[in-house]
């Protein structure tokens, strides 16, 4: 089941832009290997999900896998054939925006040859271009 | 063996002037500490990356200074891959100095042949020791780590004459059988909506009225 916020302020957003790189969370934090976007977007809920289920599932119960984001932003849309006007469409799913350098996936307990591979079958998923990035020391 | 760099005095300061340095494949940097003047320093981008990923943490100035420092900190750009600036401070070998560092599991646990996974939640700690002998990163020894056991901070290696800083009782590796990542519970269905904070329930308004 994709995730989405228990409690929002409002039931709709504004598109608004995604300007700038990311300064924060932009570190592998959690585990050793994190998966990074280099580019911006949005990525919705379900796509999380699917990206979620094809890491677990590739690992099998090796390591763990850690989910660097969350669907927070709702997004609205008009149904087919509808006229223009009207109002604001009702919201469709929940996304999560990504700017450039924003680390979305994290592995650990695997090695760094199993994470690339786990990372691989994630990254097919997803709608913005990734690389692998490796845990800092400072 | 620290390692040596080569540094220039930066002048003028600024941030345009440190973009320029940047451009010119090198490293804005500052040094500072021991109560003396903070001096901007400009040092060579190729080595400092490749100190600093190598985990050097203890180097000796040349050039515009001669003196052992310690990198205090290091700023990246977004993706990690360029040094932007180096914080350096003022250190003598014999000196305390507080210093976080990476942990990392040495051996193989016991505990993965009986089924088990080993975590590690904790990935660097901070400990006092002499600047002299700060080591690159800190080992943990897993080769006893049975199923269901933890090894907590106080298990660490630590290098002559350090302490740790970091509360003892916080653990650093687990063994633990696999847990199936649960499916985020089934909710109400694609179409439901989150609550809305401040707007009250229809029935509770029906309830008031």
């Amino acid at each position: 089941m994709a995730q989405m916020p228990k409690r929002v302020k409002h039931r709709k957003s504004q598109r608004g832009r995604i300007k700038g790189d990311a300064t924060r969370g932009n570190r592998v934090v959690h585990g050793d290997f994190g998966l990074q976007s280099t580019q911006g977007g949005w990525i919705a809920a379900a796509t999380i999900e699917a990206g979620r289920i094809a890491g677990t599932q590739y690992m099998r119960g090796e390591g763990r896998l850690y989910v660097r984001m969350f669907p927070h932003k709702p997004i609205t849309s008009i149904p087919l054939e509808t006229r223009m006007g009207k109002g604001k469409g009702e919201p469709e799913y929940w996304a999560a925006v990504v700017k450039p350098g924003t680390v979305l996936f994290e592995v650990s307990g695997v090695s760094e040859a199993a994470a690339k591979m786990c990372f691989a079958r994630l990254a097919a998923k997803m709608p913005v271009r990734v690389r692998m990035v490796r845990r800092r020391a400072i | 063996m620290a390692e040596t760099f080569q540094v220039e005095p930066r002048l003028p300061r600024g941030k345009r002037f440190a973009r320029r340095e940047r451009q010119a494949g090198k490293v804005p940097a500052v040094l500072y500490g021991h109560g003396q003047e903070v001096l901007p320093l400009s040092l060579d981008g190729a080595a400092v990356l490749a100190a600093v990923r190598h985990g050097a943490r203890l180097v000796e100035l040349t050039g515009a200074v001669q003196e052992s420092a310690f990198i205090r900190e290091v700023q990246w750009d977004t993706f990690g891959t360029e040094v932007l600036h180096v914080d350096f401070s003022r250190v003598s070998a014999d000196e305390q100095i507080e210093v976080t560092l990476p942990v990392e599991m040495k051996g193989t646990a016991p505990g993965v042949k009986d089924g088990g996974v080993v975590q590690q939640p904790l990935h660097e700690l901070t400990i006092e020791c002499p600047a002299g002998v700060i080591p690159e990163k800190l080992l943990i020894n897993i080769n006893h780590l049975a199923l269901g056991q933890v090894l907590t901070v106080a298990a660490v290696d630590l290098p002559a004459g350090a302490k740790l800083v970091t509360p003892a009782d916080i653990v650093v590796v687990q063994c633990q059988l696999p847990v199936e990542q649960e499916d985020l519970e089934a909710g109400p269905g694609a179409t439901a909506e989150p609550e809305l904070i401040g707007r009250k329930a229809e029935d509770e308004e029906a309830a008031e009225e």
